[in-house]
């Protein structure tokens, strides 16, 4: 600490000392006050006691002579090394006290010992008289002084002062006198008054200042606590003494922490000393402890003032204590840790706070975590003189876009500062080889809500072989997530939002990955993710506080996605009773096919199937017996202590030991409980098991996760731009632009012979291929997919929806009967993967509102789209929204938390028309249409570009088009990117064509990897058709000049 | 069109005019006609169960037993939410025909509770199975009425419902329900049983149109259970199948697999997973050449084994069917529309009709109430070796009826079943 003006603190040795004495002297007034106690147990305590007080306790021996009789210490024995002090009573000279080092020491004021131990030694043989004194007025060995306990501390204390710290004492009398005054004491106002000047200012409705009463120098301090001793009470005054005392020990940290320019280091230095003076929080008033947390938490973490209000009650110093050694930063740095760092912390503190009363929390545990300070990415850039990457965010996003990759390789083949290399390799010496992940940390995340996490990485290291190798690689994934915030997605992101001009800056968390090691391979018995609220209800008996897991085996990243392909293991933690799937079927059907991990031998993340890990490490692996059950045809067998056969085909992940013999669920249930409590809101929490213990990896608001946030439900919206309310079993989201709805009539499907009915079923999948993808809606009677009775809904599997955006059942009251709804679960594992949603309309309950006649009256496109199918035209019905209301769209807006849903005609939010009409924080949450329109322009821009530059005479093309994702601006950051030729040439054309067409794929596949990091071969789909297509309207060929979903022409001939 | 009330109706509705055409056929007099049109008995009953939460919850159970002339009724339990009386009563009289055409000594029954299994926890499922079993604990039993799983229910649920029942019975009685795993009174050999059924019967179809197996190629489709166990046993035979569909769970659609030179079972087994799905690459590599799903049926073999789902040969589909095919065996329960099956008999396809070629299941769960009965439990070889000789006595009957009556094998499959359990009645003096 270099800077000027900062006040002198003295040395930490001397302050050491004084604290030690001012404890000694507590305890030995503690002890002397005692009720009810012999006077040899008094005595006995003492000698114990008094050591503490002095230099080198160790060697530190008390003797106490009492009438002869003396009393010492074990181990005690005569030295030339003493200092005593008489004990009086009534003056008389009635025994002494001497304190003996065993040892020789270095000399100080007196022999080896200080001034202040006189000071100390001369009270407490003072106390002991006194002692003396009231055991031999009352009689009584036991009897307690007239006065509180407290009341003869905190005299004992004041005088031990004057004698040692009289500046300290003038302080705390100054701060008495003021306290007095803010409790309206006239005495003490009249203390303060200057002589003879006006009337103390009474508080007015005048505008102009009070006049201030200035204290009187220098301050009469027996005064000031003789007029306390009337107001308070002696404990009270004890406590606010010991509290000042502390304070002012402690000034230095705050002062450290209260100045905005004190880096890092400093506040470092300030934690460690004031560890080093053995004084705890406990020991400081309640004010001040506030204050410090505060202001640490600022440091350290944000400046949120959510995140601030709920963290303070939670924090200790001793966890900034502990804190301190964990973050690596460059020298003088000011960053912070960041918004994740920043909830996994308040989530433990808040889980351990909960644990006493709540036993299931005992032993929730967090990884070893180190933090890099956010500030630390700009050292990495000064370092290596890339500042210019600062202004590329001002840059028109398509040249960033471009330019990313190179940002990529640049970061990559950076070097770190020195002071960072030094750093990361002392943390890797505590890690070890153990893997780790590098997560981002974002500042951004505090100020606009997580929908950023997922724009950045989190990135898995083996972390095997020799320390320069693991170095690298940590150093390697560092560069990478630190270019991720040059990287296109966020900076359009934060352009859209007006945060280009925020600070940049990302902090990193290196965490050890949870897992055990099981012959090559590392990985967690379970790890999944949490989420408070349920909106994905399977049942109507979930309700939406019983909340979600969604867990498997290995590594939680195939949790955290949702992947079409493969599904996680479903729980409502507050229902664990209630399971997804019942059936040995569905249980089969919707369970868990890869495990990611981390190979060691590989050194790198890994993805694997269940058989084959099961067949390698089978019985091995932690907690196996609670994770796979075996499925005997129809019978679901939970594996027992004997299996040892886990490579059986029929081995299938279900967690129903888990669930059945272990009280996870329950903890995971209180943990949410707790943890929305403390967070003020819902939380979604990452975890994981190492086989022994839970660990929380991530802890967010969940309101703050894009698609799952409630949307605001419009109130002024004109009866005839409403579809539909619904006000039962609603979950939260947002489904913006439905472009079409395909309507089942209740009424007529009923009147149909089966066979129709199931060729409902048929056109209904036939209509899924046809429409715009994810941008229809799907409203049919009762149960969709119903396997029984095919009367009780239209019989559908999940391939003949796949594509809708909702997916929406009316149970119609008939007579006094309400059908059940089928809440989507014969496919329902398959409807959240893709995140199709899920209504329910309960158009004759209360608060249910359907306008059918919309439906009814509005032209039926499917005699045009499958003219096959005309005559079902009474019971299917296709709607143009777009046509039918002039421009507009269907929105499907939900609320879980009011429970409310709604289904209004809008114009459409596509390219930003609407973004000025939806309040701000329902924008910030939205997070996905940008991304959707982003991946869309891009792939729009590719397809231009092929079609222009396609030679088609050489290749005897007539024309292309565009459809699908990326003509329906449906794009996601996997799809491909389809295309249809018109085709006239020869066979040597053709394969020239299709090989031009592959290197395009290849090409655009490398593009988008680096874009969004997802990996493919070939990115384009091209379909080439032919003139005999053209005639016979072939599948491809359908979709030029179709009705409806119809392929966007990019270049023709002229022909 | 119907009214809704009608609707209701219509699948019993529908079974019953199926019995009254067999009935024509044979002539059956009036009184057999009504005793056989309708259920014997049936049982409809309150489950009044404490819920998980402490409340009570009442559901509706049913049982029917449709006929037990020929011996003790025999059907499944279903647990689903729009159970009705008229879906079990048509089911209830299909096993009575189901159990008949394989000849074996059982009636046929069924029963049902309306609930949905996904919306309660495993104890309240086990309180609905011991709830139903003490309504009707009198009137079933290992001599009178054999429950069995269906649709939702499952092994766990038969072993709940055994245990009140002995419970009840202060007996043990594993013989009173089937379905159970095997080392708790199941049968070994009831994986196999459907697939190796449908084999048997086309061994012996093979052997009606004089046609070694060894000279045959078969298209599959589906490559489930079913499917599985029919290859391997044709392919033991010395047939070969050249195509294999299935479907793709990642790219929601069906794909057939086709090698000409044969599929082999275990290494098309190698690359598939759990759910019957065949991984598009491996098999790629290993020479398997991956067509639409659709085109099971345009392959140039022998025999067909549609052995996935409904109406897969319709009046569409079954236009495109090879001249080279002379032979169907209907893994799946109606694979073939009405408009199809004119089109086959026109074309002179021998087809083994559904509840003939699949009735390996049912006859398994016979041999596991027969084995639980004596407390003794046959190995594996033994169950498929009876199994045969149920199975090909089946067949060569049902052969017989049609070739004597001039009827088509489903027809025939019909008129012996429905003759049997007349006949059965009319012994027992009851018409």
């Amino acid at each position: 600490m270099t800077r000027t003006g900062k006040p002198r603190q003295p040395d930490l040795a001397t302050l050491t000392e004084r604290a030690k004495e001012l404890s000694c002297l507590y305890r030995s007034i503690e002890i002397l006050t005692r009720e009810g106690t012999e006077p040899e147990e008094v005595f006995a305590d003492l000698l114990e006691a008094i050591p503490g007080g002095w230099q080198f306790p160790e060697d530190c021996r008390a003797l106490l002579v009492i009438g002869g009789h003396s009393y010492r210490a074990a181990g005690f024995r005569e030295t030339p090394w003493a200092q005593r002090a008489p004990i009086r009573v009534r003056g008389a000279d009635v025994g002494e006290l001497g304190v003996y080092y065993t040892e020789p020491h270095a000399a100080a004021e007196e022999g080896p010992f200080l001034r202040e131990e006189r000071q100390l030694l001369n009270t407490l043989a003072g106390r002991i008289g006194l002692f003396l004194l009231e055991r031999e007025l009352t009689g009584a060995p036991a009897a307690a002084p007239p006065e509180s306990a407290g009341g003869q501390q905190w005299r004992v204390i004041l005088d031990f002062l004057r004698r040692t710290e009289p500046h300290l004492v003038d302080w705390i009398a100054h701060k008495m006198l003021n306290h007095l005054r803010w409790k309206g004491v006239a005495e003490a106002e009249a203390l303060a008054e200057p002589a003879g000047d006006a009337a103390p200012a009474e508080a007015t409705e005048e505008n102009r200042p009070l006049v201030v009463a200035a204290p009187q120098a220098p301050i009469p301090t027996e005064r000031v606590f003789a007029i306390a001793r009337e107001y308070l009470s002696d404990d009270e005054l004890g406590v606010y003494i010991q509290g000042c005392i502390s304070q002012a020990k402690a000034a230095f940290l705050i002062t450290a922490l209260e100045d905005q320019g004190s880096s890092l280091d400093e506040v470092g230095a300030a934690l460690k000393h004031f560890e080093g003076l053995g004084l705890t929080e406990a020991e400081l008033p309640a004010a001040v402890q506030i204050m410090i947390r505060v202001a640490l938490l600022r440091r350290f973490f944000s400046d949120d003032l959510d995140f601030i209000n709920v963290a303070r009650n939670l924090v200790r110093l001793d966890d900034f204590l502990k804190l301190r050694g964990r973050v690596l930063h460059a020298p003088n740095s000011h960053g912070k840790l960041g918004g994740k760092s920043a909830g996994l912390y308040l989530a433990q503190r808040a889980a351990e706070a909960a644990a006493g009363a709540e036993p299931l929390l005992r032993d929730i545990k967090v990884p070893r975590t180190w933090y890099i300070a956010s500030d630390a990415v700009l050292a990495f850039v000064r370092h290596n003189n890339l500042e210019e990457v600062y202004d590329r965010k001002y840059e028109d996003v398509e040249q960033v876009r471009q330019e990313y990759p190179h940002v990529i390789q640049v970061f990559k083949s950076a070097t770190f500062p020195p002071e960072l290399v030094t750093a990361l390799a002392a943390t890797l010496d505590e890690i070890g080889d153990k893997p780790i992940v590098v997560r981002s940390s974002s500042l951004l995340e505090d100020r606009t809500g997580a929908v950023f996490s997922g724009k950045y990485k989190s990135l898995f290291l083996g972390n095997q072989g020799g320390k320069p190798e693991r170095l690298r690689a940590l150093q390697d994934a560092i560069a990478e997530v630190y270019a991720s915030i040059f990287g296109p997605d966020p900076i359009e992101y934060r352009a859209e939002r007006n945060l280009l001009d925020v600070h940049e800056e990302m902090g990193i968390m290196i965490q050890e990955v949870v897992g055990v090691r099981v012959g090559r391979y590392f990985l967690p018995a379970f790890s999944g993710v949490a989420f408070s609220h349920n909106e994905f209800r399977w049942s109507p008996r979930i309700r939406r506080e019983d909340g979600l897991i969604r867990m498997v085996l290995g590594l939680g990243t195939r949790a955290v996605d949702r992947l079409t392909d493969d599904y996680p293991v479903l729980f409502s933690p507050g229902q664990p009773a209630l399971r997804v799937n019942t059936t040995a079927e569905e249980t089969e059907r919707y369970s868990q096919r890869m495990v990611d991990l981390i190979d060691l031998e590989a050194n790198r993340f890994e993805t694997v199937t269940v058989r084959e890990l099961l067949r390698r490490c089978g019985a091995r692996l932690p907690l196996v017996r609670r994770a796979i059950s075996f499925l005997d045809d129809e019978h679901v067998r939970e594996a027992g202590p004997l299996t040892s056969d886990y490579a059986s085909s029929s081995a299938v992940v279900t967690f129903n030991g888990l669930a059945r013999d272990t009280p996870f669920l329950a903890q995971m249930d209180a943990l949410l409980r707790v943890l929305r409590e403390h967070f003020h809101s819902a939380v979604d929490v990452e975890f994981a098991s190492d086989g022994a213990n839970l660990y929380l990896l991530q802890c967010r608001p969940q309101s703050r996760a894009a698609r799952s946030a409630p949307a605001v439900i419009p109130r002024d919206v004109p009866r005839e731009h409403v579809l539909f309310e619904a006000r039962r079993f609603i979950s939260n989201g947002r489904v913006p632009d439905l472009t079409h709805i395909v309507y089942i009539d209740p009424e007529a499907y009923a009147a149909l012979p089966d066979g129709d009915m199931r060729e409902v079923g048929r056109t209904v999948g036939r209509l899924n291929k046809l429409l715009p993808k994810r941008q229809f809606i799907l409203i049919g009677p009762g149960r969709w997919g119903s396997r029984g009775d095919i009367h009780l809904g239209v019989s559908v599997t999940y391939s003949d929806v796949n594509n809708t955006a909702v997916l929406a059942e009316i149970a119609r009251r008939k007579a006094n009967y309400l059908p059940d709804l089928s809440f989507g679960t014969h496919f329902f594992q398959d409807l959240v993967e893709a995140e199709i949603r899920y209504l329910p309309l309960y158009p004759d309950e209360p608060g249910g509102y359907f306008r059918e006649e919309f439906l009814l009256g509005a032209r039926n496109l499917l005699p045009e789209l499958l003219p096959e199918s005309a005559e079902l035209a009474p019971v299917i019905r296709v709607i143009d929204v777009v046509r039918e209301t002039g421009g507009r769209v269907l929105r499907v807006l939900l609320n879980g938390d009011l429970d409310e849903a709604v289904g209004i005609f809008a114009p459409p939010t596509a390219g930003g028309v609407a973004a000025a009409e939806t309040p701000a924080d329902e924008r910030a949450a939205e997070g996905i249409e940008p991304t959707f329109l982003d991946h869309t322009r891009w792939r729009l821009r590719m397809a231009e570009r092929i079609a222009e530059r396609l030679d088609f005479e050489r290749f005897g093309v007539a024309g292309v088009w565009v459809f699908g994702s990326t003509k329906n601006a449906t794009a996601g950051p996997r799809s491909d990117l389809d295309l249809l030729l018109h085709f006239r040439g020869g066979e040597t054309q053709r394969r020239e064509l299709l090989l031009w067409l592959e290197a395009w794929g290849t090409a655009l596949a490398g593009m988008n990897y680096l874009r969004t990091g997802y990996d493919c071969d070939n990115l384009l789909d091209a379909r080439l058709v032919t003139d005999d297509d053209m005639l016979n309207h072939g599948e491809w060929a359908g979709k030029i000049g179709a009705v409806t979903d119809a392929a966007r022409p990019l270049r023709l001939t002229s022909s | 069109m119907s009214t809704t009330k009608d609707r209701v109706y219509n699948s019993f509705e529908m079974a019953q005019a199926q019995f009254d055409r067999v009935a024509d056929f044979l002539e059956l007099d009036s009184a057999t006609r009504a005793l056989l049109r309708d259920p014997l008995r049936e049982y409809s009953f309150a489950i009044p169960i404490r819920m998980d939460d402490g409340s009570s919850r009442v559901f509706r159970g049913f049982r029917v037993q449709h006929n037990d002339a020929r011996g003790p009724s025999k059907g499944g339990i279903r647990f689903h939410p729009q159970e009705t009386m008229d879906t079990v009563r048509a089911l209830g009289m299909w096993m009575t025909w189901k159990c008949a055409v394989v000849d074996i000594p059982l009636g046929g029954g069924k029963g049902g509770v309306i609930c949905d299994p996904h919306n309660l926890s495993l104890r309240e499922q086990e309180q609905i199975c011991r709830g139903w079993i003490r309504q009707v604990a009198s009137d079933v039993g290992p001599f009178k009425d054999v429950p069995a799983p269906d649709v939702m229910t499952s092994p766990q649920h038969m072993l709940w419902m055994l245990d009140e029942f002995e419970t009840i019975h202060r007996n043990r009685l594993p013989g009173f329900i089937t379905g159970k795993p095997v080392g708790m009174g199941g049968s070994l050999g009831r994986k196999e049983a459907t697939g190796y059924g449908v084999v048997f019967t086309i061994r012996e179809a093979l052997k009606e149109l004089g046609v070694r197996p060894e000279d045959t190629t078969a298209s599959v489709q589906g490559f489930g259970n079913v499917a599985q166990y029919a290859i391997e046993l044709y392919t033991q035979l010395g047939g070969k199948v050249v195509c294999v569909s299935c479907w793709d769970q990642k790219d929601q659609v069906s794909y057939a697999y086709r090698k000409a030179s044969g599929v082999d079972l275990q290494e098309l087994l190698g690359v598939t997973d759990r759910f019957g799905g065949i991984e598009q690459t491996r098999a790629a590599a290993l020479d398997y050449e991956r067509l639409p799903g659709d085109q099971w049926i345009d392959q140039d073999v022998d025999i067909l084994i549609p052995s996935a789902l409904e109406n897969q040969i319709n009046a569409e589909t079954v236009l495109r069917i090879r001249p080279r095919v002379k032979l169907i065996a209907e893994g799946a329960n109606g694979p073939t529309s009405p408009e199809a099956d004119a089109v086959l008999k026109d074309r002179g396809i021998f087809v083994i009709p559904d509840f003939l070629a699949n009735a390996g299941g049912v006859t398994c769960s016979y041999f596991e109430q027969v084995q639980s009965n004596m407390n003794f439990f046959w190995s594996r070889d033994e169950v498929l070796g009876k199994l045969d000789l149920k199975m090909t006595a089946a067949f060569e009957a049902v052969l017989d009826v049609a070739k004597t009556q001039n009827i088509p094998m489903r027809d025939a499959a019909y008129v012996i079943a429905v003759d049997r359990v007349a006949q059965a009645c009319r012994d027992r003096g009851w018409v």
